[in-house]
């Protein structure tokens, strides 16, 4: 109890702020197609022809927008885009998976696109799988449909959790890719949920109508209900798997310091990603959401910079087990 | 015991595989190609001549619709084919502007930046059986007014002033199609090859892009 008092860990917020950020980047795939919406209002110097609704839209954005731009017909054009691939202040990002199934569909190099995804390949390769923890729209559905599955669950819903093998998703991601070499299109597109997410709004907002893609996503967020908790990401997402295999060897990575666990688990019942910090087991699935570390009531869950996991530490110095062996070895010593 | 296993995994991957195609074959299912009215659907400005290169290049991103001005770009959506979430033009809802925005956001060079007269998404065709002025039911002019390529694009034949006709200069951006205020549907963007003046019968029917 006093290890509590004494190490008051900032750490342990971090995942607030990991919320805030897919809260904000979830809230700007919605804003952006009314930012359309309301530049292509500017453009037509109409006000007075709106539809009531129409109105409605204009005047929100300019109240949420003129502070930033004194152009806002040309100046809103700075952030456009979704994660899958975007352009910011000038800046355009995009994913890798789009880079490598572009290339897999054309067979060609484009190096002004693929020089768009260097960014976040630096990234993935320095932080590991962080798009997938902090980023992805999805990934604020998914997260909130396990908060009601939970719900569910202690309602006495049954819910299915079942578990596979983590490896189905580079076999997603390969078939992704020869079907895009074979087809002549980016089929990874169709079954990678941020790319659909960002898309299926826009066609939503601005044009009017979902597009195929938002049957697969309800698809998904089913299937994550009912048959394995998170399973999209963890068994099937191709781009998951393309960032996993970019991660493997990241430089930040999460440790459990042996001294502080007392053995409660809690870190691997809230892991989304069904990873096993308790036993040091993290991999290269482990995208540093930090989850874990807000979740330990101990702050036994640390950052470190290392290219490798430590292998399995022993039980935790603070827990029931350990505390049982240190009394056998006293005995077996004084016998 | 093992070809049961082999068995089993065979079955697994093909249902993955299964599973991987399934919005692809869901796009498809929904609805069959429209073959109807292929001049409905042009290419953007800058798009790659061919319509399977420019599957290939296009990623779906979707910025090409959100930085057009006018708002004239469309999406794939339930189409089918294997273009599904790819960009195209409906010039007689809304046509492009030639404002080359799009040109610009793209990441990929499914669209690629190129002066305005160089762009080439098909060419207007005059169906002189259609257009008012052609059969001397009145004066209109509205294509050529609105033409942002002016005097090399289109304009009127020598001494019938109101009558129209299509210059080798025409990009094929449409906005004669969206202007055009006639029911009669006059005038439409073809295939560069197709020419600037319908010829009518069979031909005319023939699928563009």
């Amino acid at each position: 109890m006093q290890k509590i008092i004494d190490k008051p860990s900032v750490l342990r917020h971090v995942n607030k702020l990991r919320w805030a950020v897919l809260t904000i980047v979830f809230l700007m795939l919605i804003l952006l197609p009314f930012v359309h919406l309301y530049q292509t209002y500017i453009a037509a110097h109409a006000y007075d022809l709106l539809l009531p609704y129409e109105k409605i839209i204009y005047d929100n954005m300019e109240w949420l927008t003129s502070p930033f731009v004194s152009d806002p017909e040309h100046d809103l054009d700075a952030v456009k885009g979704t994660t899958w691939s975007g352009s910011l202040f000038g800046l355009q990002l995009s994913d890798p998976l789009a880079v490598v199934s572009q290339f897999s569909a054309s067979l060609s190099l484009y190096w002004p696109f693929i020089l768009t995804a260097l960014i976040p390949v630096v990234v993935t390769v320095l932080l590991g799988r962080v798009f997938c923890g902090w980023i992805c729209p999805a990934t604020f559905i998914y997260e909130l449909n396990d908060t009601l599955a939970a719900w569910l669950r202690r309602a006495g819903v049954p819910l299915g959790d079942n578990v596979y093998d983590k490896r189905i998703k580079y076999l997603v991601l390969g078939i992704g890719l020869v079907l895009s070499m074979l087809l002549g299109s980016i089929m990874t597109a169709a079954i990678y949920p941020p790319a659909i997410i960002g898309r299926e709004l826009y066609y939503a907002i601005a044009q009017g109508a979902f597009g195929v893609g938002a049957v697969f996503f309800l698809l998904t967020i089913l299937f994550d209900l009912l048959v394995a908790r998170r399973g999209f990401c963890r068994y099937l997402c191709p781009g998951g798997a393309l960032y996993s295999l970019l991660g493997r060897y990241r430089l930040l990575r999460i440790q459990r310091v042996v001294e502080d666990c007392n053995d409660c688990k809690k870190c691997n019942v809230v892991c989304e990603f069904g990873l096993d910090p308790l036993q040091d087991g993290f991999g290269q699935e482990c995208n540093n959401c930090t989850a874990c570390i807000a979740v330990c009531p101990t702050d036994a869950l640390v950052f470190k910079v290392s290219t490798k996991d430590v292998p399995y530490q022993g039980p935790g110095h603070l827990g029931h087990t350990w505390r049982q062996q240190q009394k056998q070895a006293q005995q077996e010593a004084s016998e | 015991m093992k070809r049961r296993r082999f068995m089993k995994t065979v079955g697994a991957y093909t249902a993955l595989g299964v599973a991987a195609s399934m919005p692809y074959g869901l796009s498809r299912m929904l609805s069959p190609y429209a073959y109807a009215a292929p001049h409905r659907h042009i290419p953007l400005p800058g798009a790659l001549p061919d319509p399977d290169d420019f599957a290939r290049a296009c990623i779906g991103c979707g910025l090409c619709g959100e930085v057009c001005p006018p708002r004239c770009v469309e999406f794939k959506r339930r189409e089918g084919g294997s273009e599904v979430n790819t960009p195209y033009i409906d010039p007689a809802k809304k046509a492009c502007i030639l404002c080359n925005k799009c040109m610009e956001v793209c990441p990929t060079d499914a669209l690629t930046e190129m002066p305005r007269r160089e762009v080439d998404m098909g060419i207007a065709q005059i169906d002189r059986a259609a257009c008012y002025p052609w059969v001397d039911e009145g004066i209109c002019g509205a294509c050529v007014v609105i033409c942002p390529l002016g005097d090399d694009a289109i304009g009127f034949t020598f001494a019938n002033i109101y009558k129209p006709a299509v210059k080798d200069g025409c990009v094929g951006c449409g906005q004669c199609v969206e202007v055009c205020p006639e029911p009669s549907l006059p005038i439409r963007i073809v295939h560069r090859s197709e020419g600037t003046i319908a010829k009518h019968g069979v031909a005319t029917r023939r699928r563009s892009y």
